[in-house]
């Protein structure tokens, strides 16, 4: 059969691209430590996979070169912290390629969002390494140090941003200075909402998922702050602190994960952004994107079996 | 200027277009093969031997059944074989073909129809000649014409299609451009039979000579002319009618239901030659594409072999991949010595390319995207892969029309189609032995009652048996009894006698 547009392997290739300038964002804030946990990433992925597909007995470079182990580990390496130790992303991404794909089948066989599979596994496992952020832009030098255990971080790092302005704002600190401390998640949000709206205009993924996280953030957070305004994070903040964007633009939209149904989208789409504002809110976590995927992962059969589109000819 | 709206299908330019469509006459072919099996319906038997000398447009094979009709000599000459030869099916299948030799002389069998006064016609006359005509949809499906119209009893309106939205066959196009009068001469016979009020006639709007011509042709203010989006599927008949008239015809019914009838311009045309001079349908055009031709619609005898065919173009000398029908809908031939026939729209003829392996489905949603029928492409593949028939029915997968457009644009290469053309075979054959297991099963249990009931019956007329019996020895009991007192009286009374004597 002819074929039209692009081919999966475009597709996760045009979606890494994408995720250029959100990445770019995050180095010029936080340092050599990004890319670093991207390449630690990205070559355990790819070590694991090969290794996985292999023992499986599939052909290794065709299935590798899918791009789908690589996109995982971008996704979760920027998850993490830039400062967190090496073993942190690469046991990581093991558990996300194997537990979270290789295991089910490989490619488009596995119910949840590998990456966020792993960021649940590591968040669990190793809650100290993962709430670690720089308070300052360190040197390379510095960051090897760090990541590779060469010097202990203390000092050097502080509580992850979210978790900080939750904290700050329970204890009754003014909104406008911590604004301006979440300058750099601003623009690292911006940076991927950039690179969400280059996939919508490339139509590689559908506006449903993305504007519905968006609304859900949006509609929930609205009944949180009708409650209290002083005690919760204001509205607009939700947009652009944490992983918002990455998440409506990148994490939700996986597709093998996600509902695949016109209607089924919006829906799962729409309570991932309340579950991001209530684990958020509510929750012992400083953020809630991968929780909330993981749960609606998992409602997706049942949403797709009950939002089946109207077929011809029938009422 | 096209108000007319499709949900899904997929805009796909001509990948093999032409400055202008025309149609070349093909020579007289040496030798035909014409299949007897038809697209429904039972196989015709021949009404000729090996030797026969034929005429074109006389009928050789013919049947009883009411779906099929005759089957015409495509050119005069001798029979010179019955037997089984390839026919056009994806499969290779073999199956009983009439073989004639060409006498050169192309001499016609002598027919007549109504006549260019054809209004003078009754219905059933005009059906009738269209029936021994052996006209049939030209327009890939193949189904008998006067069926259709025997069943548009109270038809309003006359649809002639003329979109041929699959991309690159041409061959209705160049009909519509290079025989615009038969066309609305045609659409004015089907409106005198099925007695429609109004015909509308549909053209894509990239086809804007065809459009021209019938515009220039048509002084008839019953048939207007529709100008479509050129989008594929634009031509499903189920489609074409809920885009013109708003109708949408309920999953597994037909448009006669609801009045509207449906015809290919093509055949529309042949039903004009079949009604107007009852002249059989023993050719059609075919479009010969790809990329190792260059395009052309030829005019081929039916019968003509798919190689000889190609061989009327300019084919190129390398390695070719041959389909036939549509470049969406058609299917892979491997074998080119199989005859055209009446359903063969196109051929491709291309340069042989290594085929893409598929990937795994990850559930982009492309597909649903662009079924015109509103499925869910990715789900009905996840469990027609697992063989879980019922969660395909589930997922409505008989109203899949397998036009191919979830296959176009699936970026895995998922060949979609071909998956549920397997699961609704695997329907087919599941629903075919769940008949025959439930009459096993009933015919079973209705042993195990007949059994059980012989059993009571005789059980009864046993028990039936040893009442009457006992009655009647009770009743020779009491009469025994009766018996011996008669006789002990008698005794008694000769004693008495013989005392009284004595």
């Amino acid at each position: 059969m002819h074929n039209a547009g692009l081919s999966t392997n475009q597709i996760m290739r045009q979606v890494i691209y994408a995720l250029a300038l959100g990445v770019s964002a995050s180095y010029v804030f936080f340092g050599f430590g990004v890319i670093i946990q991207i390449l630690l990433g990205m070559v355990s992925a790819l070590t694991v996979e090969a290794l996985f597909l292999a023992l499986r007995g599939r052909p290794v470079l065709e299935s590798i070169s899918d791009g789908s182990a690589v996109l995982t580990a971008i996704l979760l390496a920027i998850s993490i912290p830039s400062i967190a130790p090496w073993w942190v992303v690469v046991t990581g991404v093991a558990f996300a390629v194997i537990f979270g794909k290789q295991l089910y089948g490989g490619l488009g066989n596995n119910p949840f969002n590998p990456a966020m599979l792993g960021y649940a596994f590591l968040l669990i496992s190793y809650p100290l390494q993962m709430t670690t952020w720089p308070v300052d832009y360190l040197s390379f030098s510095q960051v090897v140090d760090v990541v590779f255990n060469l010097l202990h971080f203390d000092g050097i790092s502080g509580a992850t941003r979210l978790d900080d302005v939750k904290t700050s704002l329970s204890l009754g600190s003014d909104i406008a200075t911590l604004q301006l401390q979440s300058i750099s998640q601003a623009w690292i949000n911006i940076g991927f909402l950039v690179g969400g709206v280059y996939l919508l205009a490339r139509k590689i993924i559908f506006w449903h998922i993305p504007a519905a996280v968006l609304s859900g953030i949006l509609a929930m957070a609205l009944v949180i702050s009708m409650f209290d305004s002083q005690t919760y994070l204001p509205v607009q903040n939700h947009f652009l602190l944490g992983g918002t964007m990455l998440s409506a633009f990148f994490i939700a939209t996986d597709p093998v994960s996600a509902s695949t149904t016109p209607k089924g989208r919006l829906i799962y789409g729409f309570l991932i952004g309340v579950l991001i504002v209530v684990i958020r809110t509510y929750g012992g976590y400083p953020d809630g994107i991968a929780f909330a995927v993981l749960l609606m992962n998992m409602a997706v059969p049942l949403i797709d079996h009950y939002t089946q589109p109207k077929v011809f000819g029938r009422s | 200027m096209s108000d007319y709206e499709f949900a899904g299908g997929v805009v796909i330019e001509n990948p093999y277009p032409v400055d202008q469509v025309k149609i070349i006459q093909a020579p007289l072919p040496n030798h035909v093969v014409l299949p007897l099996q038809q697209r429904i319906g039972d196989e015709a038997k021949p009404c000729v031997k090996v030797g026969d000398r034929v005429l074109t447009g006389q009928v050789i094979a013919q049947t009883q059944d009411q779906f099929c009709v005759p089957i015409h000599a495509s050119i005069s000459g001798t029979v010179v074989d019955i037997s089984q030869q390839i026919i056009p099916h994806k499969s290779g299948l073999k199956a009983n073909c009439i073989s004639i030799e060409s006498d050169g002389k192309d001499e016609w069998i002598k027919t007549q129809g109504c006549g260019n006064d054809f209004l003078q016609c009754d219905r059933q006359t005009m059906i009738d000649y269209v029936q021994r005509s052996g006209i049939v949809g030209l327009g890939g499906a193949g189904f008998p014409s006067h069926t259709k119209l025997n069943k548009a009893v109270d038809c309003h309106t006359l649809i002639i299609n003329g979109t041929e939205c699959e991309p690159g066959v041409m061959c209705d196009n160049a009909l519509m451009q290079h025989h615009p009068r038969e066309v609305i001469r045609g659409v004015e016979i089907l409106l005198h039979i099925t007695g429609a009020k109004k015909a509308i006639i549909a053209i894509e709007n990239d086809k804007q000579e065809a459009y021209q011509a019938l515009l220039m042709f048509n002084h008839n203010d019953k048939i207007s002319l529709a100008q479509l989006p050129a989008k594929y599927t634009s031509g499903a008949e189920k489609l074409l009618i809920k885009a013109l008239l708003g109708i949408e015809i309920p999953s597994g019914g037909f448009a006669a239901d609801k009045g509207v009838l449906c015809q290919n311009v093509a055949s529309t045309k042949a039903i004009f030659d079949a009604v107007i001079e009852q002249r059989p349908l023993i050719s059609r055009i075919v479009t010969i594409t790809g990329d190792a031709v260059t395009p052309v619609n030829i005019e081929l005898r039916l019968g003509t072999s798919f190689e000889q065919a190609i061989s009327l173009t300019d084919v190129n000398a390398q390695a070719h991949d041959y389909r036939m029908g549509g470049m969406m809908m058609g299917v892979d031939i491997v074998d080119i010595k199989m005859p055209i026939c009446k359903i063969t729209n196109c051929i491709f003829v291309n340069n042989k390319k290594t085929q893409q392996l598929a990937k795994e489905c990850i559930r982009c949603g492309s597909c649903n995207t662009v079924c015109p029928i509103g499925l869910l492409p990715q789900q009905i593949y996840w469990h027609a892969k697992g063989k879980n028939i019922e969660k395909c029915m589930d997922y409505n997968l008989l109203d899949c029309i397998e036009c191919a457009c979830c296959s176009y644009v699936c970026p895995s290469h998922i060949d979609l189609v071909n998956y549920f053309s397997f699961a609704k075979a695997l329907h087919n054959k599941q629903t075919a032995d769940q008949h025959k297991t439930d009459i096993a099963r009933d015919r079973f249990e209705f042993r195990e009652y007949r059994l059980e009931r012989n059993k009571k019956e005789r059980a009864q007329m046993m028990a039936d048996k040893k009442q009457a019996l006992k009655e009647k020895m009770a009743k020779d009991k009491v009469q025994g009894q009766a018996q011996k007192d008669k006789i002990a009286q008698a005794m008694e009374r000769v004693k008495k006698n013989k005392e009284k004597n004595a």
